[in-house]
């Protein structure tokens, strides 16, 4: 029995236009909770598709718990919650869901059972309504979240991917799925989820992997991709507006390669070669009144942002994700 | 396969739940109870106007050719003739007479013989019923029978002897010889054939649209995306047409099963209470009951099993070019455009239902029958109407299991692209790209 839940080597999809995913290798430890981080474009989409045998790879390997992602009953032990979400609108909740975990070869009786409990714990099930009588399309959205969600959960999967869960959830349910996603990795399942949103990842993840141009561009337990990137970045403050002498400082690309105005202090990314001293030097000459001078851990935006740059962002916005 | 009955259950459940299910199911019957016994209804109510059947006849000829009409219609016909003998010159104003009590609806009609008559020239008639193809023949014949008679005697024949000599009433019986023998007349066959093709046209029609829409609310919906991730498209696309061609089927056994029953039992039993009330009663009435059932379309068991088969290969043939169509689209109007191509196919084969129902054995019905993509409709009306010979039926049926498994293959790859591709409808050029993606 492998302890890799996912093992890819070397997937590549071409499409017509573009090369959507190229030449991407990685691997996710069994119960870890991993993140798939890219802009919009970079081939998140793609690759958890080719992972669910949804679309075939033009070369490379998938493997998953050991087994060829393709074989008989692999892909049953897998929970799938796509970006773009839906249910059939017209059929009650408990037949879609009894639909879905058929499908994912959960016998009707059993199917019952589990949907009978996910109803009641999401309180779709209270005292005063019962919605798991009433169709789809007379739920709320927020409501047709967590019908859907429940879908992806309901067989037990071992293997939980979820694309873009954050998007479009309010606080509420934001907040609950981050603690399904902890209860899951507490009970031994390995969570793998894209998302574009820096700050999920670096509070959830226990490892990512970070894409752009269908390349991977790093990867790693989050630990170590930020003790990797550490000592090159600094946050700075100052008291009032920051004097022209100080802002020629600021601009000095020998010095620093990139800066973020994150409103209360300046995130800098160091020039490679440079060192905190040197800067700090430098503004103090330049009359710079500090209120704030810290060698921080970046945050994994900054080392997104550094790794990725301006340019990933703008292109491959090919809409296959 | 348990995944495909989960499919297959899940739309054919669907589909048989809604009330436009059970609604549509049920009105079939009705329909054909309407389709059958309304016109049998409306003919014997033709044949039955004897009350209101009253003629005059108006004889000028001045030798008794009215009496020898009346004599000729007989007493069980619905024309009762009252005979008004009048001088030629005075044929006018009887006329007016006439037509004055049609209009105030007091007769049927009136009929004028006169010397034209006499020398087989023409006689007149005019009237509410002239439409009424029975009265009007009936009449025509006692005419005819009339002249002759007259005619006869004024050869000199002894009048005793020229009634046994005209009253001659020889019946037609209709046997249709084909190539396999002998079979009895069913004088409703080309409506039961144009009933074949229609009903067919029909269900092919509604259910190939059926799928489009269901491939449709799949894509938009998004959540064929989440089947998709647990079976294989083509699992999906296949467990789809089983459903809802199961649903179909369903409806198509329900409509034959219920209007086998009516034709049996139920319209038998609705005529034989309306034919006796007329003036023909007794022998008349029962010869008259028999020969109205003979109009009422009979299913033998064999034309069902080759519906049902045609049924099958043609719904996949159509529903899988439907599902193609589906797949490519982004919304249900989009789709209307989309899917011209596969309603010529089937506007085409509708286009030639009745050519080949009045003409079964042309060129034309022969190479319909057997082109895949109107054969489902055409070859079936053929059987109902005459014998084909059996190569003919193994060339529509190996053509189509062809022409089936081409348009599987084919949509099931147009399919599993297209139901991930949003935005733009895929060009024609895109489209076989696609074919080649693996």
């Amino acid at each position: 029995m492998s302890d890799l839940a996912i093992d890819i080597r070397g997937i590549t999809k071409r499409y017509a236009a573009h090369i959507a995913v190229s030449d991407l290798s990685l691997q996710v430890p069994r119960g870890a909770v991993y993140g798939l981080l890219g802009p919009n474009g970079a081939g998140k989409t793609s690759t958890i598709r080719m992972i669910l045998d949804i679309i075939a790879p033009d070369s490379g390997t998938i493997t998953l718990f050991g087994k060829k992602h393709t074989d008989a009953g692999v892909l049953d032990r897998v929970g799938y919650l796509p970006e773009e979400r839906g249910l059939y609108k017209k059929m009650k909740v408990r037949e879609v869901l009894k639909f879905l975990a058929e499908l994912k070869g959960i016998p009707g009786a059993e199917a019952d059972k589990r949907i009978g409990t996910w109803l009641e714990r999401m309180s779709l099930v209270t005292a005063e309504k019962n919605w798991g009588d009433s169709k789809v399309d007379e739920l709320s959205r927020g409501m047709q979240q967590k019908v859907q969600f429940i879908g992806t959960l309901l067989h037990d999967p071992e293997l939980v991917i979820l694309d873009e869960p954050f998007s479009g959830l309010d606080p509420i349910n934001a907040q609950a799925l981050k603690d399904t996603v902890v209860e899951l990795k507490a009970r031994g399942r390995t969570v793998i989820f894209s998302t574009h949103i820096m700050e999920n990842a670096e509070k959830l993840c226990d490892s990512v992997c970070i894409i752009a141009h269908g390349k991977k561009v790093l990867d790693g337990a989050v630990s170590d991709v930020k003790a990797a990137n550490a000592g090159h970045t600094v946050a700075v403050a100052f008291d009032g507006a920051p004097s022209p002498a100080v802002e020629a400082v600021l601009r000095d690309r020998a010095l620093i390669a990139s800066m973020d105005d994150q409103n209360r202090f300046l995130e800098i990314e160091l020039a490679p070669g440079a060192n905190s001293g040197e800067l700090l030097q430098r503004l103090i000459t330049a009359g710079a009144s500090l209120q704030r001078f810290e060698r921080v851990q970046p945050s994994l935006h900054a080392i997104f942002l550094e790794k990725v740059g301006a340019t990933g962002v703008e292109a491959g916005m090919s809409g296959h994700g | 396969m348990g995944k495909l009955i989960a499919i297959i259950k899940r739309e054919y459940l669907e589909r048989v739940r809604t009330k436009w299910f059970v609604i549509a199911t049920l009105l079939g019957p009705v329909l054909f109870l309407a389709l059958t016994v309304l016109p049998a209804l409306f003919a014997s109510r033709t044949r039955a106007s004897a009350t209101s059947g009253n003629i005059t006849i108006i004889d000028a000829t001045g030798a008794g050719l009215g009496a020898r009409v009346v004599l000729a219609l007989g007493d069980t016909s619905t024309l009762k003739p009252t005979l008004q003998v009048v001088q030629p010159g005075a044929v006018a104003a009887a006329e007016e007479g006439a037509a004055s009590d049609v209009i105030g609806k007091k007769r049927e009609g009136y009929l004028v013989l006169d010397s034209a008559t006499l020398r087989g020239a023409k006689a007149l008639y005019a009237g509410r019923n002239t439409t009424t193809v029975p009265d009007m023949n009936r009449l025509g014949r006692a005419i005819d029978k009339a002249v002759l008679a007259a005619r006869l005697e004024g050869a000199g024949l002894d009048p005793l002897r020229i009634d046994s000599l005209t009253q001659v009433d020889v019946k037609l019986e209709k046997t249709q010889l084909t190539e396999s023998g002998r079979e009895k007349s069913g004088a409703g066959s080309t409506i039961l054939g144009l009933a074949v093709a229609f009903l067919l046209y029909m269900v092919l029609v509604l259910y190939g649209q059926t799928v489009l829409r269901s491939v449709i609310e799949e894509k938009t919906s998004r959540v064929a995306e989440v089947v998709i991730s647990s079976v294989r498209p083509e699992i999906l696309l296949a467990g789809k047409i089983i459903g809802i061609g199961g649903v179909a089927v369903t409806q198509l056994f329900v409509w034959i099963a219920s209007s086998l029953w009516i034709g049996a039992q139920v319209v038998p039993a609705l005529l034989k209470n309306r034919v006796p009330s007329g003036a023909a009663a007794g022998a008349a009435g029962a010869a008259q009951s028999v020969d109205l059932l003979s109009m009422i379309p009979t299913f033998s068991i064999g034309l069902v099993v080759a519906l049902i088969l045609y049924f099958v290969l043609g719904f996949v043939f159509y529903s899988s070019l439907y599902a193609a169509v589906g797949s490519t689209v982004n919304s249900e109007s989009e789709a209307q455009q989309a899917a011209t191509p596969v309603v010529m196919l089937l506007i085409l084969s509708a286009a030639v239902i009745q050519p080949v129902a009045l003409a079964p054995q042309s060129t034309l019905s022969v190479v319909m029958s057997m082109l895949p993509f109107s054969a489902p409709m055409m070859m079936p009306m053929r059987m109902s109407l005459v014998s084909v010979p059996f190569w003919q039926i193994a060339v529509s049926l190996l053509g189509m299991l062809v022409t089936c498994a081409a348009a599987i293959w084919f949509s099931a790859r147009i399919y599993r692209v297209g139901l991930l591709m949003y935005g733009k409808r895929p060009s024609f050029r895109e489209l076989l790209k696609w074919l080649r993606y693996s």
